[in-house]
């Protein structure tokens, strides 16, 4: 009967999600900064000072631009001038060990010839969702987490692709203010 | 003896938990990770998972009052998983006939059926399969092949070659012309 109830009780403990927390983007920043030997421009103000930049930047562009303007928070990494040297598969084998399995890969697109690689990861926040969005070129990186409503999410599914570039271009314009 | 016991219980017991779910993961969840060794030799690589978890999600969370997401949730409603493996390559011969293999193996299992097979030099090599349990359609596959591109889509759920069609160009399955290809093997 003990052991019925070990069962159960395991079944019923393993169903139910753990949720991690905000050190997912932490543990990727930091994982990227150990496979590469790169060190990440540390923008503190950021995740603060990003959802305003990020509103004004969609209302000065407005339509397309507005992905992530209804982000309740945004947090951005951006890696600038440095060496992205390494086996991309090796890399996306250690990016999805970094990440628990509430986050969902998405989509993962690796360019050649450009060195350029995307990974879209997405987690369920109640009604919302939370998408990771990591991009590495040849001398640049970016890690963005934002919160996206259930239309900005429908975006992604339609076009992961030209969405997920959005979110990184918008993050990193607010870089730039 | 009393340890003995208790395992001839709890083994059966656990595998009656197990099984079913051993049974659905085999339906028409194709395993397309004997296509990764691919990525290293390929010039762009496009993989995408929207598993259950994702499609159940989406489809809770989507209304139907907003048009894009109305969109969205009529093409995922019932869907299981859209999975995508895309490789180009900058050379012919990258890929091998063992490669394809791992693919069509599963796809000769039972339930799948071969509904469009397509042979072109111009256009590319297009095989669809679907799966049928009993008289529903439980999946699909398309294995779409030139010299410098093979791509493998694999859709678990209730699908036809229409909504396979919609879906093309969104949730990451990349357009096939699947519905040009049909026509022209119907002629």
């Amino acid at each position: 009967m003990k052991t019925i109830s070990a069962i159960v009780l395991a079944l019923l403990v393993f169903s139910i999600p753990v949720h991690a927390g905000d050190d997912d983007f932490k543990s990727v920043v930091k994982m990227i900064e150990q496979f590469y030997r790169v060190k990440h421009q540390g923008i503190p103000f950021l995740a603060k000072a990003g959802m305003k930049a990020a509103t004004t930047a969609a209302k000065v562009k407005g339509g397309e631009a507005k992905r992530i303007s209804e982000a309740g928070s945004i947090k951005v990494a951006v890696f600038e001038d440095q060496a992205f040297n390494g086996d991309f598969t090796k890399f996306r084998a250690t990016l999805n060990g970094t990440l628990n399995d509430t986050w969902m890969p998405f989509i993962h697109t690796i360019s050649g010839k450009s060195a350029e690689q995307n990974y879209i990861y997405l987690r369920n926040a109640g009604d919302k969702y939370d998408v990771l969005v990591i991009t590495i070129e040849e001398r640049d990186a970016t890690v963005v987490q934002a919160t996206l409503s259930a239309k900005n999410l429908a975006l992604l599914l339609k076009d992961p692709e030209g969405t997920g570039k959005s979110i990184t271009e918008e993050a990193t314009i607010v870089d730039q203010e | 003896m009393k340890t003995l016991f208790r395992m001839k219980i709890t083994m059966p017991l656990i595998l009656l938990i197990a099984l079913p779910i051993v049974v659905q993961a085999q339906d028409a969840h194709l395993q397309l990770s004997s296509l990764d060794h691919l990525a290293g030799k390929a010039n762009q690589t496009v993989d995408v998972n929207v598993d259950e978890r994702l499609m159940k999600a989406a489809a809770k969370l989507l209304s139907d009052k907003d048009a894009d997401e109305r969109g969205v949730k009529q093409l995922v409603e019932g869907l299981k998983g859209i999975y995508v493996k895309s490789f180009e390559f900058d050379n012919a011969g990258e890929y091998t006939t063992a490669d394809l293999e791992t693919i069509r193996t599963q796809v000769r299992g039972p339930g799948w059926t071969r509904l469009v097979n397509v042979t072109s030099k111009k256009e590319g090599n297009v095989e669809v399969y679907l799966l049928f349990n009993a008289e529903q359609v439980g999946g699909l596959a398309v294995l779409y092949t030139e010299e410098k591109e093979l791509t493998v889509v694999n859709i678990v759920g209730p699908v036809d070659l229409d909504k396979l069609a919609k879906l093309e160009g969104q949730l990451g399955v990349p357009d096939l012309e699947i519905e040009k290809t049909k026509k022209n093997n119907e002629k």
